[in-house]
């Protein structure tokens, strides 16, 4: 099933084409990694993809809705990349306002934040106003809040900025653990190496047009075809050492 | 509680709680506490009929407290989401914008009246003890005209909220109210004596500003005298939430028109 289709986007702010023509799809149960480096269009395609505002061209559909409509978006959790959330409340209360907007019962809302704040690692922290916490504890926060309406699609952006190595560990292992259970990931991310480790397919993104997407499986393993090596290829950077089979690591700073 | 009141209800207590956690209300209490009771404790010069000038000082500083309370509100609801992207995961979520700004307005009204209320029964407790009248029903109206008041400055703090800086936002709609408090009522004779454009202006301005001299019952609080008909009172308060929808409708295609 394709849980997020995109066919012929374009997007135009001014004479800047953020996104041109890109047409993608997202299968559900599969974590997707959404590469390219800054300004390539990817958070435009996930604001489209959450409805902030309409392509000017092509057809963009979640769950086979358009995102603009609310309802599409109750199957969609959305991560930002970096949220400074409300610093007069705790993190507690964040999860009851945001499960307010989702129109969830006051039971199930304290029943899942319990979970969430324990699964995210915050239960300590679980009575400190938000202004207190520090940007990995709000990337944390951000990712129960995503999580508190058990979205079957979840989007997040950039997720690992300011995460500690165990995070990390934790946020991959998540993630995994929400794959298991048959939810579908999408995520932009600049790490490479992260997104060999769990994404099942990956695109990248330059310049606002697709210039490639293919299953990692199919290239990661060999030291003459990682990721890094395909991103660095696509993106014209290294195009003539990629090609001729230059040794992994070599050309790495 | 069907799904869209629990969002409006969610958002309205996002505001309310900021506004208590961010302690601004408390100096605004402070400073009233400070300024009001020795303006009714005292009695001026030892005349008894200045206490008149007294209460009229410290309803002045109620209507000023309570529309810094009411625009400070309604000024920041949307410039801090959109500071610390807060407004991402709030429009992720399956709610519609117009029950976003819906939830905000509400959250803020209900704020600042629920500040304003402190403010009533102080001044109609410390006006009961000098003058042993509880409460009036002319004091009543002029608290229930006073919610009106608050709707219609909140209702273009709001949308001012969505196209201006918060400080622009404070500037413009204090000016404005402030300017229609005092002179609304003899704009269309200020016009008349005007040459054109001057004249063009307060005319508009005249037309399509918010009347807030409307619900200012101060001068019958002040003087006890009689109280208005309820439906004078029913009928400026149509004139509050009609002006307050129009404010809504336009912040909401403002809103719609966002560049996030």
């Amino acid at each position: 099933m394709e849980v997020v289709k995109l066919e012929q986007v374009s997007k135009t702010f001014g004479t800047v084409k953020a996104v041109n023509g890109l047409s993608l799809t997202v299968r559900q149960g599969e974590i997707f990694g959404f590469l390219g480096t800054n300004g390539a269009g990817k958070t435009t395609t996930i604001k489209m993809l959450l409805g902030f505002f309409r392509p000017d061209s092509g057809r963009v559909s979640v769950f086979g809705q358009s995102p603009g409509d609310p309802a599409a978006r109750r199957a969609i959790g959305f991560m930002p990349e970096t949220a400074y959330y409300y610093p007069y409340l705790n993190v507690r209360e964040l999860l009851a306002f945001y499960g307010g907007l989702c129109g969830m019962a006051k039971a199930d809302i304290r029943r899942r934040s319990g979970e969430l704040v324990a699964r995210v690692g915050l239960e300590e922290a679980g009575g400190r106003l938000l202004r207190h916490y520090s940007k990995g504890m709000l990337q944390r926060a951000g990712i129960a809040q995503a999580l508190l309406h058990d979205p079957d699609l979840l989007i997040l952006d950039e997720p690992l900025t300011g995460l500690d190595p165990l995070a990390r560990i934790q946020f991959r292992d998540l993630i995994l653990d929400l794959r298991r259970q048959g939810k579908t990931i999408f995520f932009s991310s600049h790490d490479l190496s992260e997104s060999e480790l769990i994404c099942d397919r990956v695109a990248i993104l330059k310049q606002g047009s697709l210039v490639w997407c293919g299953a990692v499986g199919e290239v990661a393993g060999d030291g003459q075809q990682n990721l890094e090596r395909i991103f660095l290829k696509m993106l014209g950077d290294a195009p003539a050492r990629a090609t001729a089979g230059v040794p992994e690591g070599e050309d790495r700073p | 509680m069907s799904p869209r009141v629990c969002q409006i209800k969610a958002l309205a207590r996002l505001s309310v709680l900021e506004l208590y956690r961010r302690k601004d209300l408390i100096v605004v209490f402070v400073l009233c506490a400070v300024i009001l009771l020795p303006l009714m404790v005292f009695t001026p010069f030892g005349v008894s009929g200045a206490s008149r000038y007294v209460n009229e000082m410290a309803l002045l500083l109620v209507w000023l407290f309570s529309l810094v309370i009411g625009l400070g509100v309604s000024a920041r609801l949307f410039p801090p989401e959109f500071e610390s992207r807060t407004i991402y995961p709030m429009l992720s979520k399956p709610v519609a914008r117009g029950t976003i700004l819906v939830g905000k307005y509400a959250g803020a009204l209900a704020a600042s009246v629920s500040a304003l209320a402190v403010f009533y029964v102080a001044y109609g407790l410390l006006a009961g003890v000098r003058q042993g009248v509880w409460f009036p029903a002319v004091l009543v109206q002029a608290f229930v005209l006073h919610i009106g008041f608050l709707a219609v400055v909140t209702a273009l703090g709001l949308l001012g909220s969505l196209v201006l800086t918060p400080s622009a936002n404070l500037t413009m709609m204090g000016l404005t109210v402030t300017g229609m408090l005092f002179f609304g009522q003899r704009l269309p004779a200020l016009a008349a004596a005007q040459a054109w454009p001057g004249r063009t202006v307060l005319t508009l301005l005249h037309w399509f500003g918010p009347h807030v001299e409307f619900f200012d019952l101060r001068q019958r609080v002040v003087h006890e005298w009689p109280s208005i008909g309820w439906e004078v009172c029913l009928a400026v308060l149509v004139y509050a939430a009609g002006y307050a929808a129009v404010c809504l409708m336009l912040a909401a295609f403002a809103f719609r028109n966002k560049r996030f």
